[in-house]
């Protein structure tokens, strides 16, 4: 008889939800946590609205101009297709952004700071080099894109 | 991870409340057990839990071994947090307000009784990349008689990511690992990257290889809480950057790699240091004689 099949243990994976909530972590000290988890989520957004995407464009090849022009008014003024568009363009403005900061680190291994002996205050060098400013410049930018599309879509 | 000063130094709650996440393998019961410790200032995790295990309850079971940070035995999950046991101070985590504190197994391990994990998963995927030098000149591997030349710039390069103590605590913070059973973690790929950026190293391409398959490097999307929780400051976040980078331009044959040769010890090849030219030599004096000559004065007289 094995040890196994006499005792039984208990699987601590975490599983999917550390993809979207950030355990084991502090957000304030690893923001880097918070755009991976943003991501991934405006990633399962933008599949979303690319599906809805190509339906609504095809309208104008399956039912001509009309129907075009009805679909394109449904996006003026706020209803529930133009809330849904605004979320999809605030996705959009983010993992767009943050995916060109993630070009420079993954592929290029860019802004990450040289290797270095640890010393006090014992920081990493990935977390104190340019791709921190990065991220919180994804997120200034990701904000300010996401207020310009809502402003063009409701105001102007 | 970077270390709060004034809070670690500062005097704990007189009392502090312990929520220990408990498992019995022989039941298969998993629990919450509280216990309230009289805690002192510069007490740490492992410090509460033995004087739980010795005082209060003889059954809790953890692993720990050197007390000092070295070992990298005590990792467990604190409030939420991956950190040593010993490294973690009570006062960091609990406050007057509020003196409670959560100690559970690590996340992403099995766990095999109460805050024993097993890691028969992380060193089989640490052995997957062959974590030792391999040269082509297997006589001078096997038996050594000359040197590998490595400069200070080059040993600098790989240094940092070869103070893993192994502790896990990387493995248990990454969200991919939590989610895909064959990644391999960035405690094996950060250690892969250590030998590979290793001049003395001659079989990165096999490496490189191995690293190239679904599921090896290709996974880590950079959420670095990897290089946040470790006590080491190891950075495996900004190793496997570094690595899938080098992937890259293997994959476009663009990567070269300066393997260094093999050369005779230092102190062969250098010459012997002249004297200085005000040193003079006194004629009928043997060095030699003189040290095995007994000393005018006892030793143990002088030091009197």
């Amino acid at each position: 008889m094995t040890i196994k099949s006499r005792f039984k243990v208990l699987d601590n994976r975490l599983g999917v939800k550390a993809s979207f909530l950030p355990i084991g972590v502090t957000i304030a000290g690893n923001p880097e946590r918070l755009a991976f988890i943003l991501h991934r989520i405006t990633g399962i957004i933008l599949v979303g609205f690319i599906a809805a995407h190509i339906i609504s464009t095809n309208t104008l090849a399956r039912e001509g101009w009309e129907a075009w022009i009805e679909e394109v008014r449904n996006l003026e003024g706020l209803n529930p297709i133009s809330l849904l568009f605004i979320i999809a363009m605030g996705a959009l403005s983010f993992h767009s952004i943050n995916g060109i900061r993630l070009i420079m680190v993954e592929f290029l291994s860019l802004w990450i700071g040289r290797p270095e002996k640890p010393k006090p205050p014992y920081d990493p060098p990935s977390l104190k080099s340019f791709q921190r400013k990065a991220i919180y410049a994804t997120f200034i930018l990701a904000l300010i894109a996401w207020v310009a599309i809502i402003y063009v879509m409701l105001i102007w | 991870m970077p270390i709060d000063l004034k809070a670690v130094t500062r005097k704990p709650p007189e009392t502090v409340r312990f929520y220990v996440k408990r498992f019995d393998p022989e039941t298969g019961r998993v629990w919450w057990q509280v216990y309230e410790v009289k805690t002192y200032r510069g007490m740490t995790i492992l410090d509460a839990l033995l004087k739980i295990k010795s005082e209060i309850d003889h059954s809790l079971s953890f692993r720990y071994s050197c007390r000092m940070g070295v070992c990298g035995s005590c990792g467990v999950v604190v409030n939420g947090e991956p950190r040593l046991a010993c490294q973690t101070q009570v006062a960091e985590k609990a406050t007057v307000s509020k003196p409670e504190i959560r100690v559970e197994p690590l996340y992403n391990f099995i766990v095999l009784r109460d805050l024993i994990t097993d890691f028969t998963e992380f060193f089989e995927k640490h052995r997957r990349i062959k974590p030792y030098i391999i040269r082509r000149d297997l006589g001078e591997r096997e038996k050594p008689t000359l040197e590998y030349s490595q400069s200070p710039e080059e040993l600098s390069q790989y240094y940092e990511y070869s103070l893993c103590i192994m502790c896990g605590l990387c493995d248990a913070s990454c969200p991919v690992y939590a989610s895909d059973k064959l990644f391999l973690g960035p405690q094996a790929l950060a250690q892969a990257y250590r030998f590979i950026a290793d001049t003395r190293d001659e079989m990165w391409a096999l490496r490189l290889e191995e690293l190239d398959k679904e599921g090896s490097t290709y996974k880590c999307h950079f959420a670095a809480s990897c290089s946040y929780v470790c006590p080491k400051v190891v950075d495996p976040a900004a190793a496997i950057q570094r690595l899938r980078s080098i992937l890259f331009k293997y994959k476009l044959r663009l990567y070269r790699k300066k393997v260094s040769n093999v050369v005779p010890p230092m102190e062969v090849k250098a010459k012997p240091t002249p004297l200085p030219p005000e040193a003079t030599v006194i004629e009928n004096v043997s060095l030699e004689k003189l040290e095995e000559e007994k000393p005018l004065i006892p030793i143990d007289k002088l030091i009197e």
